[in-house]
């Protein structure tokens, strides 16, 4: 037993906040951002638009897979205001944790439709996002800058 | 209940009634052909020389043309001339057979025009006689295998004021003029044209033979001029019916620089050689390089024919300029319009109608997967080209042309001459600008054989 006294708990570290708060950013921009464009038709963005797009992936989805209209549409309609509103709270630092999870698993839905497909390059790009995802997640508890921080951050 | 029949039609009567519209449905496609051709008012009593085939190519797009009556054909060849006579009837015409042109000629005073497609030798002999006869003529490329010969071709037809088109199809090809009329002249897409080069490169072929017990007797072959059988299969690769490929295939291509560049060469340097057919007289490889005077500059063409591959891209005209390039074929799968990227973009001649956004092969999108939307297109934003080296440019952008052929590659030609007869057209391909071209085709032999730069006097293209 040593007499000598504890070290005091480490501070957060200033890289591993800055590092958090990059891949926060990424991930809601990228996750905003794949929201709008699925509003967007011939360089117009509109909710008719939206229906439209997420119609024909719909389709084109059950048209090459196993998996039945009614889960691809319902999943298609509600992608695009999903991702949209998770990018923005992503973004302004509301829940990060919280946040990170549902996008990660919206990711992983996304993944499950594009193997269904046998879309192997769309899979590898959701991939990357995934790994971001995680890694984001490792590093949740140096969230700074947050508008609504989650409890143990 | 048994329905009771409808009044005025029983049972015997329907089946009579389908009896004969049933034998008029099997009867239709043998009506339809036994129909005689022609018959109207500006109908044209035609006749054929030479049943081979480049002849069956002619027969076969004309049959497509209204208003024309093929009544005599004439090969030396029983065997060719039974095959175009069997041919034409199948289609309606009644031709009477001759072995003989002039005997044909003779026998036949009311024909309005004749189609030349023996060998290149005979075409002189062939069409001056039917220009003397009172006859238009319509004779295939090459005009002559001497230049002579194309001179003798044009007073004929001065003489006896009749028409003489020569088979350059792609000057009545709609692609081929709205390439020149639009893109290349009217427009300039391609800016300030500086270069061309055209190639046509065909794997090797086997000397044709013929059908045992139907050659012709050597004796009828001499008289007609032909040495034997074999040089009479095969005529394209000997000097004294030919003048080879440059002849044969390069005709058409070069015939394309005079008639895009506006202009004849003044110089021409070649090389060639016969290296792999050695039981041929004719090179079987040919490279040469002319010299255009133009508006604009001296462009500078190079030209290839050969023969014992097709590797390289098949056949093309190459139009190049320092805003865009044309790559013209009568195949449209090998043409293409390019835009430099220093040129303005293209996108107002969109609008206008000159090219179209590619909606498949190079340069077009990568295809769409049915779950994807398209991508959005930024104006003004190029893919950025992959330079692996500092003096390489950057990539130019590939386009399409909106004009389509949707008729055999002969038949606007061959229209053209019915029109040009009935005085509805000008020729596309008058004896006076085909003299040009076997001008400017034929010097590359001499070139080849000079193993120096020749050039060209202006009255080497005129009579």
């Amino acid at each position: 037993m040593s007499d000598s006294p504890a070290p005091p708990p480490a501070a957060p570290r200033c890289e591993y906040t800055w590092a958090f708060l990059l891949l926060r950013l990424f991930l809601g921009l990228r996750t905003l951002l794949e929201g709008l464009e699925k509003y967007e038709s011939n360089g117009r963005y509109s909710f008719a638009n939206y229906y439209e797009n997420m119609k024909r992936m719909a389709q084109g989805i059950t048209g090459a897979s196993f998996l039945p209209l009614w889960a691809t549409r319902y999943f298609a309609d509600s992608l695009g205001y999903l991702l949209l509103a998770l990018g923005a709270l992503l973004l302004l630092g509301v829940k990060s944790r919280l946040t990170l999870i549902i996008i990660g698993l919206l990711y992983v839905g996304l993944s499950f439709g594009l193997m269904a497909v046998q879309e192997n390059e769309g899979v590898a790009w959701l991939a990357i996002h995934v790994i971001l995802i995680v890694g984001a997640l490792l590093l949740v508890r140096y969230d700074r800058f947050a508008l609504w921080r989650d409890r143990s951050a | 209940m048994p329905t009771p029949p409808l009044p005025g039609f029983t049972r015997r009567d329907f089946l009579a009634t389908g009896a004969k519209l049933g034998a008029a449905l099997i009867a239709a496609p043998y009506l339809a052909r036994s129909a005689p051709a022609g018959g109207g008012a500006d109908s044209l009593n035609l006749a054929l020389i030479g049943c081979g085939e480049q002849g069956r190519v002619l027969l076969n797009a004309a049959f497509k043309i209204p208003d024309i009556r093929f009544r005599a054909v004439c090969d030396i060849w029983p065997y060719n001339r039974r095959y175009g006579e069997r041919l034409l009837k199948k289609y309606g015409h009644e031709p009477v057979p001759f072995e003989d042109y002039r005997e044909m000629l003779s026998a036949t005073p009311d024909l309005d025009a004749v189609i030349v497609a023996t060998p290149d030798f005979m075409h002189a002999e062939h069409t001056i006689a039917a220009l003397k006869a009172g006859k238009h003529v319509y004779c295939e490329k090459l005009m002559s295998n001497t230049v002579d010969g194309a001179r003798s071709m044009v007073r004929a037809a001065r003489e006896a004021g009749r028409l003489l088109q020569i088979g350059h199809q792609r000057r009545s090809n709609p692609r081929y003029i709205f390439a020149r009329d639009k893109i290349v002249r009217g427009d300039k897409l391609l800016g300030r044209v500086t270069n061309a080069t055209a190639q046509w490169d065909r794997a090797v072929t086997e000397d044709l033979g013929f059908p045992a017990g139907q050659g012709v007797a050597e004796a009828v072959l001499n008289r007609y001029g032909y040495a034997n059988m074999h040089e009479f299969r095969n005529w394209r690769w000997f000097r004294r019916y030919s003048g080879g490929v440059i002849s044969d295939l390069g005709a058409h291509q070069i015939d394309v620089f005079n008639w895009m560049l506006g202009s004849n060469p003044v110089s021409v340097i070649a090389g060639g050689g016969r290296d792999y057919y050695t039981n041929h007289e004719w090179y079987d490889n040919v490279f040469a390089i002319y010299e255009y005077p133009t508006e604009d500059q001296v462009v500078r063409t190079s030209y290839q024919v050969l023969t014992t591959t097709s590797a390289g891209g098949g056949y093309y005209e190459y139009f190049m300029g320092d805003q865009g390039a044309l790559k013209m074929s009568e195949n449209p799968k090998y043409t293409k319009l390019y835009r430099e990227p220093r040129a303005p973009e293209w996108d107002p001649w969109v609008d206008k109608g000159l090219v179209m956004r590619p909606g498949s092969g190079e340069g077009a999108p990568l295809p769409v997967r049915p779950w994807e939307k398209p991508r959005p297109r930024i104006p003004g934003l190029s893919k950025p080209a992959s330079v692996v080296d500092v003096r390489e440019t950057a990539e130019l952008s590939a386009w399409d042309m909106p004009v389509v052929l949707d008729k055999a590659i002969h038949q606007p030609h061959l229209e053209n001459f019915f029109d040009a007869i009935r005085g509805k057209a000008a020729l596309h391909s008058p004896g006076e600008v085909a003299l040009a071209t076997a001008a400017t085709v034929l010097r590359v032999n001499e070139a080849v054989a000079a193993r120096k730069m020749l050039t060209f006097a202006p009255e080497d293209f005129t009579v």
